[in-house]
């Protein structure tokens, strides 16, 4: 079977800057495959061709053996692509619900006729969509429960917001996951929470690409990394193997010996 | 959470939210179905039924306007082309003009349908556009709609304008009394208020909104965005249209006068004060604006003087009588101040949306009050959890 995800020789470059250079991987369903590399390495760029923000410029991306290279984000999305963002990006004045009900967009199908005359078959659509978000929504024991589900998801905290955000990435049931540093700014306590959470997801089969900086959380979720530099990939693998490879130390750190000025 | 949301709101505002909304949209509706009695029994004269009449048509337009602007966020400055290209299909083929005498229902079909079509051809090469260069694509869109029926005189008789417009046969009623009319659009206003509502409350009115809260996050929940924003133009276009038909067989004549850029921003002025994405909010907005000067004038020409004597304002100077009793050429003030004292003290509108008002009062040192008290909810739940 073709992997839910791969990447071939995918190159990007903005003018004479290329953020992602013949870049290949793949990520094989029930697996948590984490990037990681320092600032401007290409990483969020990444994503970006994935979901179809970006076009590449030479390559292919093919979700489970199909091209989505080239589709628009839409497209992507309702072939199963669900993403995060490294910035919060929700639907701030509209409810907690409501958020995830638009996660399923692609998932329900009332048109505008329909909806116009609130036909039977829409008021049907719309309990099971709701019946279904809250299910998603009970994915966080507590944090979702009862009358918060009707508040402006502004109103939320932080970290909840960032559940919101992952939740309303779940409810269109994606073939793959892509989070970018889903524990951005979160406490330790509730980044460990995440990172269990992710696990269960994939135990549940997702599967999931994420992008952190959080060793922690890499090294205790990922069944496998890929680091990239200056956009290109210097080394996959093994979580731990990776972590300690010389040219990701290199990566992060500089080379040894030579001065921190030059 | 309820608590401090009533602190907020003060004892009368806590009382008012208590009544449940069917009540408020009961009583809108009964004062609304009754207010002609008031004039064929006596109390008030035909001229407030006319302007109801005018009330109610901008009511239609600030729904239609509200659907883009409120529901989509995209500001639209040409609106009253739709209104314009409603009125001319109904004026030019149900007069004697050009020699048609259409019946009511196709020719308001095709009103509304003309006007959609002008709502598909502006928004597909503009809807790339955002913000303030979609407000001036549209305002030009407005202005060469005005501009062509007042030039294209062989037509539209330019602007001299078409009069003599038949009214309308509906089921063998010959609608042509004013309190008639006002019936009429009345039931359209009903129809167009419960069609947005549930449109607003479903799939496709969540994507909207999603929309107008961030485009990327609503494009990667797989939301087509050229195709919900060019619906969102066309439903409301269509809304335009609507009242563009009923407008020119209520008038009997129309000319490019009734479709000036000031209109558009009228409507936008009542989709504002009224909140915008809200529907009993366009609607209340409307009556505000559109009824307010005639009420002003009324009042200081009529009902002051009838309690106080008729000289109660003949000590005040001659400009400011003359300010009160003229207040129809003031209205343009009228609605600036009104607009300005809106975005000051209440952005997010007479009636709000309840999320609408979330969005906007996000600095409002109340509301990080009541987001702190619901973070401090949050650690309370973590620490039920833990233990």
């Amino acid at each position: 079977m073709a992997p839910v995800l791969e990447l071939i020789g995918v190159t990007k470059a903005f003018g004479g800057l290329t953020a992602v250079n013949d870049m290949s991987l793949t990520v094989e369903k029930g697996e948590i495959v984490s990037i990681i590399g320092p600032n401007g390495s290409g990483k969020t760029t990444v994503f970006n061709l994935v979901t179809g923000i970006y076009e590449p410029d030479s390559g292919d991306i093919l979700l489970e053996g199909e091209s989505i290279a080239g589709l628009r984000s839409d497209q992507i999305q309702m072939k199963g692509v669900s993403r995060t963002f490294q910035m919060l990006r929700l639907f701030s004045g509209m409810t907690v619900l409501e958020n995830i009900l638009v996660g399923m967009h692609s998932r329900t199908k009332t048109r505008l006729f329909g909806a116009m005359f609130r036909m039977p078959w829409v008021t049907r659509e719309e309990k099971q969509a709701v019946a279904k978000a809250q299910e998603i929504l009970a994915f966080f024991p507590g944090r979702f429960s009862g009358p918060r589900q009707g508040q402006p998801a502004a109103s939320l905290s932080y970290a909840n917001r960032r559940r919101l955000e992952l939740a309303r990435a779940l409810a269109c049931d994606p073939k793959i996951l892509l989070l970018d540093e889903p524990v951005a700014g979160m406490n330790p306590a509730e980044s460990l929470e995440v990172m269990e959470q992710i696990r269960e997801l994939r135990d549940r089969g997702n599967t999931i690409l994420m992008i952190e900086h959080d060793m922690k959380v890499v090294l205790g979720a990922s069944d496998r990394l890929i680091a990239m530099d200056h956009g290109v990939k210097i080394a996959e693998g093994d979580p731990q193997t990776v972590a300690n490879d010389s040219l990701v130390v290199e990566a992060y750190l500089g080379r040894r010996g030579s001065s921190a000025a030059s | 959470m309820a608590k401090s949301g009533d602190k907020k709101r003060g004892p009368i505002g806590t009382a008012l939210g208590r009544v449940p909304r069917w009540v408020y949209l009961l009583a809108a509706l009964l004062l609304a179905a009754f207010f002609p009695l008031l004039q064929t029994s006596g109390f008030m004269d035909m001229l407030w039924i006319r302007v109801a009449i005018r009330s109610l048509t901008f009511v239609l337009l600030a729904l239609g306007l509200n659907v883009v602007m409120g529901e989509t966020g995209l500001l639209n400055l040409g609106y009253v082309a739709f209104f314009a290209i409603g009125s001319y299909t109904t004026a030019l083929l149900s007069s004697p003009s050009l020699g048609f005498h259409w019946s009511f229902w196709p020719l308001l079909l095709l009103s509304m349908a003309l006007a959609m079509v002008g709502g598909l051809l502006v928004g597909l090469p503009t809807l790339r556009l955002r913000g303030d260069y979609l407000a001036i694509v549209t305002l030009a869109f407005g202005e060469i709609v005005r501009t062509v029926f007042l030039n294209a005189t062989t037509i539209t008789n330019g602007a001299a304008g078409i009069p003599a417009i038949y009214p309308p046969h509906i089921f063998g009623w010959v609608v042509d009394q004013p309190v008639e009319f006002y019936y009429l659009i009345l039931v359209f206003v009903v129809l167009v208020v419960v069609a947005l509502t549930n449109v607003k409350n479903s799939r496709v009115g969540r994507a909207w909104n999603a929309l107008r809260e961030d485009e990327i996050a609503a494009v990667h929940s797989g939301i087509n965005s050229t195709q919900a924003k060019i619906l969102a133009m066309v439903i409301s276009a269509g809304v335009a249209g609507l009242a563009g038909c009923l407008f020119a067989y209520y008038q009997q004549f129309i000319n490019p006068t009734y479709f000036v850029f000031t209109q558009s921003v009228i409507v936008v002025c009542m989709v504002v004060l009224g909140g915008m994405g809200s529907i009993p909010g366009a609607a209340l907005g409307a009556i505000v604006l559109d009824a307010l000067p005639d009420l002003i004038r009324a009042t200081f020409s009529d009902w002051l003087p009838s309690v106080f004597g008729p000289t109660f304002m003949s000590r005040w100077p001659m400009w400011l009588q003359s300010f009160f009793t003229d207040f129809e050429k003031y209205r343009m003030l009228l609605f600036g101040i009104v607009v300005v004292l809106v975005v000051i003290f209440r952005p997010e509108g007479l009636l709000p949306d309840h999320l609408w008002r979330a969005e906007t009062h996000e600095e409002d040192p109340r509301e990080q009050e009541r987001t702190r008290q619901s973070l401090f909810d949050i650690e309370e739940g973590t620490q039920d959890l833990e233990a």
